[in-house]
C-alpha cells in the first residue's frame, strides 16, 4: 500500500504537470458557459468562486469525556418515531433535512435496510366483487344520471370492441385494441374528471373517449381512416384517436410517451392564471412504467409540480409480459412514494371505488398543483391486440375465471340495482339500442370512401400564411400526380385503388406533371 | 373500510381518518376541505366546458418570409460585409439601415449572446414562453427560466412537447432526443393538424460540432440524423446575429424546429477569422504561401450559405449549380450519412446535365 501510493507520487506528477489548469474546469456536458468562453489556450475559463480545496479538516481535539449513549443500555432505539427526542431530532439537532436529501429522517444506530415503505400496499375499494358494499366504506356522491351515464359507456364499449375486433379478423380494419376487462377502472377515472381537463391516454382507452362524448361516428371513422375522419384524417393506425375539443390528447404508438407531455401540459396549466383548477390525466400500462419516461415524467412533474393525475392501469400484461416479470417492488404504486407523489392503489374492477379515489386524487392534485398516483388493479381479458393471441402465455381458464369471479360490469350493476336505479327490462333495452347504434355506425363508416388523396402531403409540416409547402413535399404531390395521369387508368391495381378516395386522386394531378 | 394513510418515507401509518359525508347544502356554501382530508365529493360546480385554443398572443407575424438560403460572394472587400448577412431581415420591416435610415443600434455579441438576447426577447414578449433543459440557470433575470438536473434528459423533449400541445411556447435546451423524430415531428400530421394548439411551439437548441477540446463525445455532428425526420425542422446558424434570427424564427414557428449551435460560434474571434480566411488583406496575402493566394484574376465563386437543412432547399441549391456548373459542398459532419451527400444526390438527379466537373464534398472541414 505504502510503496504503491509512494510510487505513484514519485512518478505521477510529471505527467499531470504538464496537463493545462482548465482540464479541471467546466465541462462542456452541461451546455454552454456563463459567461463568454476564452480562445482555446489563451486564459482561464471563468467559474464560479473556487471552493476551498482540500475541504479544511477541523481542529484535532480529544474528547474530554466519552460520548454518552442515550438510553443505549435498555436496548431500546435512539429515536423512536413520534417521540419528543424524534421531534427535537428534526427540529433541530440533526442537520439540515435538505442538506441530506431528504425532507423527514432521523438519526438512527440501528442498520435496517428496506425494500418497501409499508409492508404491502393495500388496495382501496367500495364494492366488493358481488357488488356489495365493503363494510366501513363510503359510496361517493352520485346522482342516478351519473351512474347510469358510466353504467351506459361501460356496456357500450364492449359492444364497440366487439364489432372492430371482428371486423379486423375478417380484413375490414387493419388492427384493432380492446378494453374488455378495463371498462370499470376507464370508465370510473373518466367520470372523476370535469370538462376542461386534459387527457393523456396510451391506446387501450376508448371508454375513457366516449364517456367525454366522443361520437361513435368519429371512432369509426378513425378507425377506417375514412373522409369522416377529421382528427387524423387518414393518416394514423387505428385506435389511435385524438379529439382536441375534448380534451384528449393524440394517442400515439410509442409507449410511455404520453407520460413527459402529461407532465409539461400540467406545468402550463400550473403556470396558466386562466385554468387554475384544471388537472391533467396521464393513462398508462404497468408495462409502460418500465420505460424511462415514466421516471423522467414523475420525476419532473414532482420537481415542478402541475396538476396531474398519473393514472396506472395494471392489467396484468404487457403483452406476453405477466406483472411478476415486471417488477419485482410493490407494483407501480410503492414507486410514487419515492418521488414524494401522493399515491393510492385502487381496486380497479370496482367501478364507485374508482370514480372516489381520482376524485380525491384530483382534488389533492388541484389544491396541491402537483402529481398524484393512483395504481388502478384490474386484469386485460382481452388479446393485447388483434397482433397478439394470448393463449399462448396465459391459460384461457384464467381469463374465463375473471370474467366470471370479478367482472366490473357486475359489479357495477349489481349496485345500481340495488339502489333500484336499474332492471333487467332496462338492461335488454340498452344492450339492444347499443347494438343497433354501433353496427348501424359501422357499416355507414365502412362504406365511405377515404379522404382526398392529396390529403396525405398536407401537415407535414405546418405551413404558415404566406408560406410555400416544403419543396421535398410538393415535389412529391407533383410527381405522384404525373404517375396518376400516365398510369392511373392504364394500370388495373391503381385504377382500383383510386376508386377509394375522394375525387378518385383527381386532386393531385392539378400539376404540370413533370415533378422532381 | 376506508383507506390508511401512507407517510411515504418513514413507513408509518396515521390513524384512519372518520370520512366526510357532504351534504348537497354544505357543498354548495364555501366549504374548503384541508389537502389532507380525504374527500369523495364531487367537485362542486363543474365549470362550462371552454373552447381550446389557448389564447396566447401570437408575436408579430413575419413581414417577410424568414430566408433559409443566403448568397455572397466569397472574397468580400470589407469587413462590413464580410459580417453582413445576406437576406436577414428585421420585423419591423426596415433593413439593416433601420428605420432612420442611420442605421441600428448594434452590439458585437458571440453566439451565446446573441442566443440569449433571443431568449430573452422571446420571453419578454409571449407571457407563456419557457426557457429549460439540463442545467439552464440564467439567474432571476427572467421569470420561467428553471434548472433541472441531467436525470431529466429523456423526458425533456416530450415535456416540451406537453407544454406546447396546450398553446405554451416550450424553448428547450438538450443534448439529444429521439422524441423529436418520432413524436415531436408527428404530433401535427397525426393529428389532422390539430396539435399544437393555437400559439404552442417547440424549439429545440442542442450544441453541436467540435470547438477543439471536446475529445470523442462533444465533437459530433448528428445533423445528418434529422435529415429523415419529416416534420422536424432543423437550422444552423452561422454566425451570431444568425443565431439570433434564426432562434426568434424558430420560436414563432409552429412547427417542431431544432436549432444546432456550432459550439466554435462561442469563442468571440471566431467570426473574424472566418472574415481572416475569406479575405486577406493585401499585406497578408503577401505572406501566404503562393498555393493559398487567392488566383488573378480571382475565380468567382458563390457560397452558398445552407441555414435550414430539413426541409433541405434542394431545388433552390441546384438551381444555383446549373449556373457554376461546379459545386463543392464543405461541412464539419462526417461523409457518410451527412447532408452533404444527401445534397449531392439531389443536385445530381436534377442538374446533372449542367455539371462540368464530379461534386466536390469536403467533409470533416474543420479549421481551427
Ligand atoms: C417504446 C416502445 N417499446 C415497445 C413497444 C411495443 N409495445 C406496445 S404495447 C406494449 C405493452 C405495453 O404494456 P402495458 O403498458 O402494460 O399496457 P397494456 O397493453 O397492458 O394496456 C409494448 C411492449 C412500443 N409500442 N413502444
Ligand atoms: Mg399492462
Amino acid at each position: 500500500m505504502a510503496t504503491s501510493r509512494a510510487f505513484l507520487t514519485a512518478t505521477r506528477p510529471r505527467r499531470t504537470a504538464t496537463l493545462p489548469a482548465r482540464i479541471t474546469a467546466r465541462s462542456l456536458i452541461t451546455g454552454p458557459p456563463p459567461s463568454v468562453p476564452p480562445i482555446h489556450g489563451t486564459h482561464e475559463t471563468p467559474t464560479s468562486t473556487p471552493l476551498p480545496s482540500p475541504n479544511p479538516l477541523p481542529a484535532f481535539h480529544i474528547p474530554s469525556a466519552p460520548v454518552p449513549h442515550a438510553r443505549q443500555e435498555d436496548g431500546k432505539p435512539l429515536y423512536v418515531s413520534g417521540s419528543q427526542a424524534e421531534r427535537q431530532a428534526r427540529a433541530g439537532r440533526m442537520s439540515s433535512p435538505l442538506r441530506r436529501g431528504t425532507h423527514e429522517s432521523w438519526w438512527t444506530p440501528e442498520m435496517g435496510f428496506f425494500n418497501a415503505v409499508a409492508k404491502t400496499i393495500p388496495t382501496f375499494r367500495v364494492l366488493d366483487e358481488e357488488g356489495h358494499l365493503v363494510r366501513g366504506a363510503h359510496i361517493p356522491e352520485i346522482s342516478k344520471e351519473e351512474a347510469i351515464r358510466m353504467y351506459h359507456i361501460m356496456t357500450l364499449v364492449p359492444i364497440v370492441d366487439n364489432v372492430l375486433y371482428q371486423s379486423q379478423r375478417q380484413g375490414r380494419i387493419s388492427f384493432y385494441m380492446q378494453c374488455a376487462g378495463e371498462e370499470a377502472a376507464t370508465v370510473g377515472s373518466a367520470a372523476a374528471m370535469l370538462p376542461n381537463d386534459e387527457m393523456y391516454g396510451q391506446y387501450r382507452e376508448q371508454a375513457a373517449l366516449l364517456y367525454r362524448g366522443f361520437p361513435l361516428k368519429d371512432m369509426m371513422a378513425q378507425c377506417f381512416g375514412n373522409v369522416e375522419d377529421e382528427g387524423t384524417k387518414g393518416r394514423m393506425m387505428p385506435v389511435h384517436y385524438n379529439a382536441p375539443d375534448l380534451g384528449f390528447h393524440q394517442i400515439t404508438s410509442p409507449l410511455a410517451t404520453q407520460m413527459p407531455q402529461a407532465a409539461g401540459a400540467a406545468y402550463a396549466i400550473k403556470l396558466d392564471e386562466n385554468r387554475q383548477g384544471d388537472c391533467v390525466i396521464c393513462y398508462f400500462g404497468d408495462g409502460a412504467a418500465s420505460e424511462g419516461d415514466f421516471h423522467a415524467a414523475l420525476g419532473m412533474n414532482s420537481v415542478l409540480g402541475g396538476p396531474c393525475i398519473w393514472f396506472c392501469r395494471n392489467n396484468g400484461f404487457a403483452i406476453s409480459t405477466p406483472i411478476i416479470d415486471q417488477y419485482a417492488g410493490d407494483g407501480i404504486a410503492s414507486r410514487g412514494p419515492g418521488y414524494g407523489l401522493d399515491t393510492i392503489r385502487v381496486d380497479g374492477n370496482d367501478a364507485l371505488g374508482v370514480l372516489s379515489a381520482v376524485r380525491e386524487a384530483r382534488r389533492r392534485a388541484v389544491e396541491g398543483k402537483k402529481g398524484v398516483l393512483v395504481e388502478a388493479m384490474t386484469y386485460r381479458v382481452g388479446h393485447h391486440s388483434t397482433s397478439d393471441d394470448s393463449s399462448k402465455y396465459r391459460p384461457m381458464e384464467e381469463v374465463q375465471e375473471w370474467t366470471v369471479v370479478d367482472n366490473p360490469l357486475y359489479r357495477f350493476r349489481a349496485f345500481l340495482v340495488a339502489r333500484g336505479w336499474w332492471s333487467e327490462a332496462e338492461e335488454a333495452a340498452l344492450l339492444k339500442k347499443n347494438k343497433s347504434e354501433v353496427l348501424k355506425t359501422f357499416s355507414r363508416a365502412e362504406k365511405l370512401p377515404k379522404p382526398k388523396l392529396g390529403e396525405m402531403f398536407n401537415d407535414v409540416w405546418a405551413v404558415q400564411k404566406g408560406e410555400e409547402m416544403p419543396s421535398v413535399i410538393s415535389e412529391q404531390r407533383a410527381e405522384l400526380g404525373r404517375l396518376l395521369k400516365k398510369y392511373g387508368d392504364v394500370w388495373a391495381p391503381w385504377r382500383k385503388e383510386r376508386k377509394r378516395f375522394v375525387e378518385e386522386g383527381e386532386d393531385v394531378m392539378d400539376c404540370d406533371g413533370r415533378g422532381a | 373500510m376506508r383507506p390508511q394513510q401512507l407517510i411515504p418515507s418513514i413507513g408509518r401509518r396515521c390513524r384512519p381518518r372518520l370520512p366526510i359525508v357532504l351534504s348537497p347544502q354544505r357543498r354548495n356554501n364555501s366549504y374548503t376541505v384541508s389537502v389532507d382530508e380525504p374527500s369523495d365529493a364531487r367537485p362542486a360546480d363543474p365549470p362550462a366546458p371552454r373552447a381550446r385554443s389557448a389564447p396566447t398572443p401570437v408575436p408579430d407575424e413575419p413581414t417577410v418570409e424568414e430566408p433559409s438560403l443566403g448568397k455572397s460572394d466569397i472574397l468580400l472587400g470589407t469587413e462590413e460585409q464580410a459580417l453582413a448577412t445576406p437576406g436577414l431581415t428585421f420585423a419591423d420591416g426596415h433593413g439593416l439601415r433601420g428605420p432612420t435610415g442611420k442605421g441600428r443600434q448594434t452590439r458585437r455579441m458571440n453566439l451565446y449572446q446573441a442566443i440569449r438576447d433571443a431568449l430573452g426577447t422571446a420571453l419578454a414578449t409571449n407571457p407563456k414562453a419557457i426557457v429549460y433543459g439540463e442545467d439552464v440557470a440564467f439567474g432571476g433575470v427572467f421569470r420561467c427560466t428553471m434548472g433541472l438536473t441531467e436525470e431529466f434528459e429523456q423526458g425533456i423533449a416530450g415535456f416540451g412537447i406537453g407544454y406546447a400541445s396546450v398553446g405554451g411556447c416550450a424553448i428547450a435546451e438538450i443534448q439529444f432526443g429521439d422524441y423529436l423524430v418520432n413524436e415531436a415531428a408527428k404530433l401535427h400530421y397525426g393529428s389532422g393538424g390539430a396539435y399544437p394548439l393555437n400559439g404552442g411551439s417547440l424549439t429545440v437548441r442542442a450544441p453541436i460540432m467540435s470547438v477543439g477540446h471536446g475529445g470523442l463525445y462533444h465533437s459530433q455532428s448528428p445533423e445528418g440524423f434529422f435529415l429523415g425526420a419529416a416534420g422536424l425542422k432543423v437550422v444552423i446558424p452561422r454566425s451570431p446575429i444568425q443565431a439570433k434570427g434564426m432562434i426568434l424564427a424558430a420560436i414563432r414557428d409552429p412547427n417542431p424546429v431544432i436549432v444546432f449551435e456550432p459550439k466554435i460560434l462561442s469563442r468571440p474571434d471566431a467570426v473574424r477569422a472566418i472574415q481572416l480566411l475569406s479575405n486577406p488583406p493585401p499585406s497578408l496575402a503577401a505572406l501566404l504561401p503562393a498555393k493559398l493566394r487567392p488566383p488573378n484574376p480571382a475565380p468567382s465563386i458563390q457560397l452558398i450559405d445552407l441555414r435550414t437543412i430539413n426541409p433541405l432547399p434542394a431545388a433552390a441549391v441546384s438551381e444555383a449549380v446549373k449556373k457554376t456548373g461546379r459545386v463543392v459542398i464543405v461541412h464539419e459532419a462526417g461523409k457518410q450519412g451527412g447532408v452533404g451527400n444527401d445534397l449531392a444526390g439531389e443536385i445530381g438527379r436534377r442538374a446533372f446535365e449542367y455539371l462540368e466537373a464530379p461534386i466536390g464534398l469536403h467533409a470533416g472541414a474543420f479549421d481551427f
